[in-house]
């Protein structure tokens, strides 16, 4: 009898302190962090979303680092004896991450919305810069290195403005500044060139009103050549009766310094002889009377300054002849127009008539801001 | 003393029984992750990022429940079994959309790699019948400096489009077409404006 109260007695205490026992080890059970690691990986999946990973790509790598840090520390400890794993490192862990993923989200966002201006803003300015260029440039003898320069700069920014459309504003940015580059250097070397060519234009001025003076004193014809323009006026009298395009020399930008430059000279200068039919192979010619004194002093200078080797010839028979309308600068220096054209200033001009070459009429600011 | 020490093997039997009840599906992850690497190859994340991206996060999240399962005394993998099988159609599904999307690009590029070189030759037929006066023949001289520039922008798209680069031959390629066809449009409008005042004198 004592046997079965005894048996009685450990079954009772078996079938009372089994689910003690389980309930207590569930309960003595160190709790995972899955809360906090669920947290710091809808973060990340958040900035992931807002590119991040492209925006803000330390920051992002950061929280990146610190979940998978607490992962492996998650995996690490679920490795060890069920009573003596701790969760406090991936508890900071995952903390860090989240931090981390938030900062790089809101630093996305920006970045992402202050790109897309800037690179916008940008696209808008270049494409400025480019129209100033086309203005400026189109017919002025650049350098086959700047012109191709131009060109790949103005197709490096058709490839950031179709970056840009598809949104990808951190690969725009970089085509940009590519094409920034080629643009601005090559506006910047050919800037110069145009500003020491206009360095005279105080004395193209001085020329211009001396003319324009002479032929309202004397009520009779002058002609200007404008270099830059590519124009060729007639005035009658001071006051301007025609406007003709004209066609220059190949090298027309700067003074002619030497025979088979193909540059066209500046200066103030006279019609001495005047030849039509069989006597010239362009329709009808002005004979000038290049070089004048002027260009004759400086030639000199240039030759005793060793600027000119001893062996260079000064140059000469630069006319305003016809078979112009070509649309280039293709003379070796002379002034081209049509034929038509060529007519009209034919009949005005004489042994005498005024013909004053300068670089440009009106100073580069004002040519800039047109 | 007999009972005590078999009421403590009963109670550290049952604990092992209990906790290992559910097995890690390995083999399942195995398979997910295989998964996922194909994609990746397929180049998932150039042609379809969304979608890769929602197969990344789906399979952290699958391997968080996994490693809380782990944490537990009674685990419990059959949610994330479920889950894997889920994600590993849709790993798939995205390799085969990636590989889809990259030979969509493909034949976009090839497309847009024929036309821009049709639209540069027509351009170099126009630039004969352009109008040559008032600046013509230079504004030409400078087109044709900027048709270099397509030319050897083709190339450049063709060199990654043969390296197997296509979105970037495609952004390439776009923007040289662009530039090609205004010009186009540029000869065209100079040819019919002398034509137009052909006909009117």
């Amino acid at each position: 009898m004592r046997k079965i109260w005894r048996g009685v007695l450990i079954s009772s205490v078996i079938v009372v302190s089994v689910p003690v026992i389980i309930l207590l080890m569930i309960h003595l059970t160190p709790t995972p962090p899955t809360g906090e690691m669920k947290m710091a990986r809808e973060a990340l999946v958040k900035a992931k979303r807002n590119n991040a990973d492209i925006y803000s790509k330390r920051l992002f790598t950061e929280a990146k680092t610190f979940y998978d840090s607490a992962m492996m520390d998650w995996q690490k400890q679920n490795n060890r004896f069920l009573y003596a794993r701790n969760y406090k490192k991936v508890v900071i862990f995952a903390e860090k991450s989240s931090k981390k993923a938030v900062q790089a989200t809101e630093n996305s966002v920006n970045t992402t919305v202050n790109l897309k201006v800037k690179v916008k803003q940008k696209i808008e300015s270049l494409n400025d810069l480019i129209s100033d260029i086309d203005l400026l440039f189109t017919t002025y003898p650049l350098t086959p290195e700047i012109r191709n320069r131009i060109s790949k700069g103005k197709l490096t920014l058709k490839e950031a403005e179709v970056l840009y459309d598809n949104g990808q504003y951190f690969k725009a940015n970089r085509k940009m500044t590519d094409s920034e580059y080629l643009l601005t250097v090559s506006y910047e070397n050919a800037s110069a060139d145009l500003n020491n060519y206009f360095k005279s234009y105080t004395l193209w001025k001085k020329w211009i009103d001396k003319t324009l003076n002479d032929s309202r004193k004397t009520r009779d014809y002058s002609i200007i050549i404008d270099k830059f323009s590519r124009k060729c006026f007639i005035y009658l009298g001071g006051t301007k009766k025609y406007e003709f395009n004209a066609e220059l020399g190949a090298n027309w930008v700067g003074n002619k310094r030497l025979g088979g430059d193909k540059a066209t000279p500046e200066g103030m200068y006279k019609i001495t002889k005047k030849f039509a039919g069989s006597r010239t192979k362009y329709y009808k010619a002005l004979l000038l009377d290049y070089p004048n004194d002027e260009d004759k002093k400086r030639f000199k200078s240039e030759i005793e300054k060793g600027s000119l080797p001893s062996s260079a010839t000064i140059g000469g028979l630069i006319e305003i002849h016809g078979e112009g309308g070509k649309g280039i600068d293709w003379t070796e220096g002379c002034i081209a127009l049509t034929d038509k054209e060529m007519d009209v200033v034919f009949k005005i001009a004489k042994t005498g008539t005024p013909v004053t070459i300068v670089g440009s009429m009106v100073d580069l600011q004002s040519i800039i801001n047109r | 003393m007999k009972n005590k020490f078999l009421l403590g093997l009963a109670a550290i039997a049952m604990v092992a029984v209990l906790s290992s009840c559910g097995k890690k599906p390995q083999a399942e992850i195995d398979a997910t992750n295989a998964a996922i690497a194909a994609a990746q190859t397929a180049e998932a994340a150039v042609y379809v990022p969304a979608e890769f991206t929602a197969v990344q996060d789906s399979m952290n999240a699958i391997m968080a429940d996994i490693t809380a399962q782990d944490s537990k005394l009674f685990k419990k993998f059959g949610p994330s079994k479920a889950k894997l099988a889920s994600t590993l159609t849709l790993a798939n599904k995205v390799a085969t959309d990636a590989a889809a999307k990259k030979e969509e690009v493909k034949a976009e590029v090839t497309t847009l790699l024929t036309d821009t070189k049709a639209v540069c030759d027509e351009n170099v037929t126009l630039m004969k019948k352009a109008p040559r006066g008032k600046e013509g023949a230079a504004v030409l001289e400078a087109m044709k400096t900027d048709m270099s520039a397509i030319d050897a922008s083709c190339t450049e798209a063709q060199d990654l489009f043969d390296k197997g680069n296509y979105m970037d031959a495609l952004n390439k390629i776009k923007a040289a077409k662009d530039k090609a066809d205004g010009i186009n449009t540029e000869l065209k409008d100079a040819i019919a404006k002398v034509s137009g005042k052909k006909r009117a004198a």
